[in-house]
């Protein structure tokens, strides 16, 4: 690469950053989500990992549904586990699932989207058609069909949410494809004999990355929420202790009849938070990568 | 905000309709509203398998015999008689005079050969075990002569559903078309009948008048319903406003409210019914971890568990403490075992058992390892996902394992996938229950080498115990084979195969103001419905039938009421907002 490439790379990022910087909502954004970033890494020093073993919680002595002015500070639940606990290392679970997710998405996304737009003809067409076929059927039944079909664990609940989630970035990527595949810079490449690969290495991937990167960061959300979703609906990874499987929890057991809002009220908001932070970044990056969306406002 | 003001206004609407539709129904025909948790799945009576499906088949099939609501003894029911000519071997009963099914067919002693016999040629699931060696034979249209080609201590007892023959002998010609038979033709021969099944719903069912327990008399009552709650929350809620007389499956953690209201009342049946937890006695082809094939493995595991502490946490010490398996309805068949030998919580013998046998951590990582130093203890529990407390179970298991030094990865199944587990004995443990029937013998049946494959989920045999279950079924003197079932259970308890949790009583609550005469079966202890077999419904009586009208009348105009007054704020709004639109 040419270090003049590389220096108009540079400037770039450094003016996505300033633009970014200037943006309300996406510094409260960032903040919230750094802070949860925060939890989740040092969940180890915020809370003791025995604290969501039952046989242990019992043998402290920890009340049962004790509400956090008797056991500070967020309470425990029907097993006497600490809240807390759960809503720190759940932190782990939900992000985790939801960026891991989110990259499945994106990468089977951008491929399809790219392929599509820049060999076009036949295999445009193929290719769309099985993405329409996953844009129609209706997500939520067919995640759930897919998780019961492989089994409950991380991984295949990642998998699921990758496979259901990635028609819309392939439209959205295969849009911007066709429309960076007709400008000069493309034909000029071509009649210098670059290859197809490099085409789109060089020439394409720079100017759709942008574009990628804010519909992934509007994924991650999309992606937090089916996991948890899929963990309400009992189908979940039963060993993982997502903000999802303590709702789930909290709802089977009863929670909800015995006003114990302590043990459903964290891991709701915590999503609520985590869902709205990238929400707002991923639209600040949005309005950065497509600037008429700001100018619209 | 709009989705919000809807949403209110559709639930003023539905609130004020609920009564509306009630007092309609109310003037026409006296229901009782019964919710439950479990679908009804099949309603084959010769093939289902939940409890919600045999409550319902209680209630529409009558039986040769009957059991006592007290102690389950063996009374008149479609039979006002029976002769024993020899015991256990042949008996000729005597139908009541004028029995019809609820068509008006006459219902006669050809019906019940044809039953016995055709389940016994085509092999129908839940009638094989009954009638498998019994020869019917009728002798003239109310007498009919049941022959046994081996000793059978339950007869006199022939408590099978009995279908009618005249609609069911075109439509089962062999196993398949007759336990896929979908069985909705609505005649039967109990207390009430079918008249509506909407799967994962409800079921709807109409008195019998040609019913013989009415003794000629007007049904107390016109229906019942049963209603299907995908959440037990809800039924609960539903109880405690009166849109449900009873509720049959409810949470431990919801006793405590229940039995504060003043207008119902709580009931914990004993009928037997426990949980336990398996551990893979390896005789399928899918081996458990070589550790679990050594008895002091299995015996150090038992110890382990704290029964005690889910008791107390998870049944609000509703359920009671069980050493061996129940096999029956009846406590009478659990035999005492010594104390010496019982599975007391105790970590600290379960370690010492491990450490003597020689199963050591070796390499420091908080799991011991097989006695050669290789292999770590590392066991698959299985989680069943449609159970309960299966999930906490679950997290409790990996806590109990940790603490003797066995680590534990978690399984999740449905229950369909589970069942298929089991048979191909790809896993290590888990945990599910059992409802038995008042004879012991199909649950003792289901730890032979014969049901290895179909029913024995804990993939354990011996051929003592084989032995034993093959005299206990021919032996007709009771107390001989009182003693045989004890000796059988004591032997599998030893093997420590199937843990035991408890007794799980089946939690239910009825409301005291709108029905009477509920009947605990057996007396004292047992459940009021969704027991062996249901006496409740055909005793119970409506209380003060039209009470209540006005209160309808007001919660009705109190709906209207709230429902004009909310589009009146919505329509203030609406103007408000669009004139400061305009002024803009």
């Amino acid at each position: 690469m040419t270090s003049i490439a590389m220096q108009r790379r540079r400037a770039t990022v450094s003016r996505v950053w300033a633009q970014f910087r200037s943006s309300r909502q996406g510094m409260i954004g960032l903040a919230v989500l750094l802070v949860f970033v925060a939890v989740a890494l040092a969940a180890p020093l915020l809370a003791d990992v025995r604290e969501l073993n039952p046989v242990y919680a019992r043998a402290q002595g920890n009340p049962q549904w004790g509400p956090p002015s008797v056991f500070p500070p967020l309470g425990t639940d029907y097993i006497r586990r600490s809240v807390w606990a759960q809503f720190v290392w759940g932190s782990r679970v939900s992000l985790f699932v939801g960026l891991a997710a989110t990259v499945l998405t994106i990468l089977i996304g951008s491929v399809v989207g790219i392929v599509a737009g820049f060999v076009g003809g036949k295999v445009d067409a193929v290719l769309m058609r099985v993405t329409e076929w996953f844009l129609v059927i209706p997500f939520l039944p067919l995640a759930i069909v897919l998780a019961s079909v492989l089994g409950r664990n991380v991984w295949n609940i990642i998998f699921v949410i990758g496979i259901t989630s990635w028609p819309s970035t392939a439209r959205l990527v295969r849009a911007q494809v066709l429309t960076v595949k007709q400008r000069l810079f493309v034909d000029r490449a071509r009649s210098l004999g670059a290859g197809g690969g490099h085409i789109v290495a060089h020439h394409i991937l720079p100017n759709v990355s942008g574009l990628i990167l804010a519909n992934a960061t509007l994924a991650v959300p999309i992606s937090i929420l089916t996991e948890t979703t899929l963990s309400f609906l009992g189908l979940g990874d039963p060993t993982a202790a997502s903000w999802g499987k303590t709702l789930e929890e909290a709802f089977v057991n009863g929670a909800m009849a015995r006003n114990a809002w302590w043990y459903f009220l964290p891991a709701g908001l915590g999503i609520l938070a985590v869902v709205l932070a990238f929400t707002l970044i991923g639209r600040t990056l949005e309005e950065i990568a497509n600037p008429r969306l700001s100018r619209s406002r | 905000m709009r989705r919000l003001v809807v949403s209110l206004i559709a639930a003023v609407v539905a609130v004020s309709l609920v009564p509306i539709a009630s007092a309609q129904e109310e003037e026409d025909e006296i229901t009782l509203r019964v919710g439950l948790t479990q679908d009804w799945e099949v309603l084959n009576p010769t093939s289902g398998y939940t409890v919600a499906a045999y409550e319902v088949w209680n209630l529409h099939y009558a039986t040769l015999t009957d059991k006592a609501a007290d102690d389950f003894a063996t009374v008149p029911g479609l039979a006002e008689s029976w002769e024993e000519v020899e015991p256990g071997i042949e008996y000729v009963y005597t139908l009541r005079e004028g029995l019809t099914w609820s068509d008006g067919e006459p219902l006669t002693a050809e019906d019940v050969a044809w039953n016995i016999n055709t389940g016994r040629d085509q092999g129908w699931d839940n009638m094989v075990s009954t009638v498998g060696n019994i020869e019917a034979t009728v002798i003239d249209e109310r007498t009919v002569q049941l022959v046994s080609s081996v000793p059978d201590p339950k007869l006199p007892t022939m408590d099978v559903y009995l279908v009618p023959q005249h609609i069911w002998e075109p439509v089962a010609t062999d196993y398949d078309t007759a336990t896929q038979y979908a069985a909705d033709d609505g005649v039967g021969s109990g207390p009430f009948v079918i008249t509506e099944f909407t799967p994962g719903q409800s079921v709807v069912m109409a008195a019998n008048p040609n019913y013989w327990g009415w003794e000629g008399e007007e049904p107390p009552y016109d229906q019942v319903i049963f209603r299907l709650f995908e959440n037990p929350d809800a039924m609960v809620a539903a109880l405690q406003q009166g849109e449900l007389d009873a509720a049959q499956g409810f949470p431990a953690s919801s006793w405590d409210a229940l039995e504060a209201d003043a207008d119902i009342e709580v009931v914990a049946g004993q009928q037997g019914g426990f949980d336990e937890i398996a551990i893979n006695g390896g005789a399928a082809e899918g081996q458990p971890h070589p550790a679990l094939l050594d008895l002091e493995v299995r015996r150090a595991i038992s110890h382990a568990i704290d029964r005690p502490a889910v008791i107390e946490d998870l049944w609000f010490g509703l359920a009671s403490p069980l050493e061996t398996i129940s096999p029956s309805a009846d406590p009478k068949w659990i035999p005492e075992i010594p104390e010496e030998n019982q599975f007391t919580y105790d970590p600290e013998r379960a370690n010492q058992i491990l450490d003597e046998a020689g199963y050591m951590d070796t390499d420091g990582d908080g799991i011991r390892e097989m006695p050669d130093g290789t292999n770590p203890i590392v066991i698959r529990h299985a989680v069943n996902t449609d159970g309960d407390l299966a999930g906490s179970i679950g997290d409790l298991m990996v806590g109990w394992m940790g603490e003797i030094g066995i680590g534990v990865e978690l399984e999740a199944y449905d229950q369909d996938a589970l069942f298929g587990v089991i048979v191909d004995g790809t896993y290590d443990t888990f945990y599910w229950g059992w409802v038995p029937f008042v004879d012991p013998d199909p649950m003792l049946s289901y730890f032979t080498e014969a049901e290895i494959g179909n029913y024995n989920d804990a993939n354990w045999f011996d051929p003592e115990y084989d032995a034993l279950y093959t005299e206990q079924n021919q032996e007709v003197d009771p107390d001989r084979r009182l003693e045989i079932v004890h000796e059988m259970l004591t032997m599998f308890h030893a093997a420590a195969v199937y843990i035991p949790m408890y007794i799980a009583p089946d939690l239910q609550a009825y409301r005291t103001d709108t029905f009477e005469g509920w009947v605990k079966q057996p007396a004292d202890i047992g459940p009021v419905m969704f027991s062996n077999s249901s006496p409740s419904y055909a005793q119970l009586t409506p209380i003060g039938a039209d009470a209540g009208g006005s209160d309808i009348n007001w919660l009705l105009w109190g709906g209207i009421a709230a429902v004009v007054v909310i589009l009146a704020g919505v329509f203030v709004a609406r103007r408000s907002k669009s004139t400061s639109d305009e002024r803009e």
